[in-house]
């Protein structure tokens, strides 16, 4: 703060507490407009752009809490199974139209799941598959990726700056 | 290394060339008419009284086969255009009419717009409907989705955005295991 050779050592200290309050506020609405671009399939957006701002949300964590407090909060296995599942739950959505309809329907042909449909009727049951099911595997497959790709890079810098003050 | 260098020089040139021949061809911007949104012309032929009998709701023998022609017969998975098996509609918007057949399906098996039959002059000309035209037209009352984009990505075209999925989580294992050297997953 005083002067300009000493910022690199402040930033590895780096806690500041407008930051760390501000972020501590704002995150819980970054999830939930994430949320709603992700599900929401009456507005614009769907499951990628979705599943980028909620990845945005926790980056925004890492970045101002460390990648240490950050891996605590969206532990690695976790995130795996996210970036699996994500995509798990697109092609189930698929495979369960096949298992309902005993195989009278095609892969992801959404009213075959005749629960949903003796619900909301035909055209609702594609819209509540595409908003629950596959929007959210979409966007749950991109989050845990982008975070993924985050932890990887910040773990090497951390260990590159490790090595350079050992030495 | 002169004459690759060359060679490269004119492959550059002619990709330049190709790219504005492409952006030329294009058609302008939000035109709802162009053929990547509405319709593309398959032919055009000489109409013999041909006006009268699709006005009565018959497709004429000569334009059946010609369509058959273009590839759009039973051997390509098209649908045959048997007597009754479709209906002829007069679409005041295009200035022609529209030919509406049932396609096979389980759910919502109601016809759909498939081909435009249009008067230019002494000439018939036969059109055939593009994807988005249903998808923009049918979308609200097919999936209860008001937004088009969504049900374009995640209904009509479900297998494309499954393997688009597929590609971000290779790619995301593909960085993991190039960036983390440390030997585990």
């Amino acid at each position: 703060m005083t002067g300009g050779g000493a910022i690199p050592e402040k930033r590895m200290a780096g806690r500041d507490v407008i930051i760390e309050t501000i972020s501590r506020l704002i995150l819980p609405f970054i999830l939930l407009f994430g949320f709603y671009v992700m599900i929401g399939t009456e507005g614009t957006g769907g499951g990628f752009q979705g599943g980028t701002i909620l990845a945005a949300g926790f980056i925004l964590y890492i970045t101002v809490f460390g990648a240490k407090r950050g891996r605590e909060m969206i532990p690695e296995s976790v995130n795996t199974f996210f970036e699996s599942f994500g995509l798990y739950l697109y092609n189930g959505s698929g495979l369960l139209c096949i298992i309902f309809s005993m195989g009278a329907v095609q892969f992801l042909n959404y009213p075959g799941i005749w629960p949903v449909t003796d619900l909301v009727g035909v055209a609702g049951s594609r819209a509540w598959i595409i908003a629950f099911m596959v929007e959210v595997g979409i966007g749950l497959t991109v989050m845990a990726a982008f975070i993924s790709q985050y932890f990887d890079l910040a773990w090497k810098d951390e260990e590159e700056e490790m090595v350079v003050r050992k030495e | 290394m002169k004459s690759l260098s060359s060679f490269g020089i004119v492959i550059v040139i002619i990709l330049i060339g190709l790219s504005a021949y492409v952006i030329e061809d294009l058609p302008a911007f939000g035109d709802e008419n162009s053929p990547a949104n509405k319709y593309i012309r398959i032919f055009s032929m000489q109409s013999d009284a041909m006006g009268s009998m699709l006005e009565s709701g018959v497709i004429p023998i000569e334009l059946k086969n010609k369509i058959y022609e273009f590839g759009f017969n039973e051997e390509n998975h098209y649908p045959t255009l048997e007597e009754g098996g479709y209906e002829i509609e007069w679409n005041e918007e295009n200035g022609g009419w529209d030919v509406l057949i049932e396609e096979g399906e389980i759910y919502y098996n109601e016809p759909i717009k498939y081909y435009c039959i249009r008067v230019l002059g002494e000439e018939l000309a036969v059109y055939r409907y593009n994807w988005p035209v249903r998808v923009i037209e049918w979308t609200e009352e097919e999936t209860a989705t008001p937004n088009a984009v969504t049900s374009g990505l995640a209904d009509y075209r479900g297998f494309d955005t499954m393997g688009e999925e597929t590609v971000i989580l290779t790619g995301a294992i593909a960085v993991t295991m190039l960036l983390r050297r440390r030997g585990r997953l």
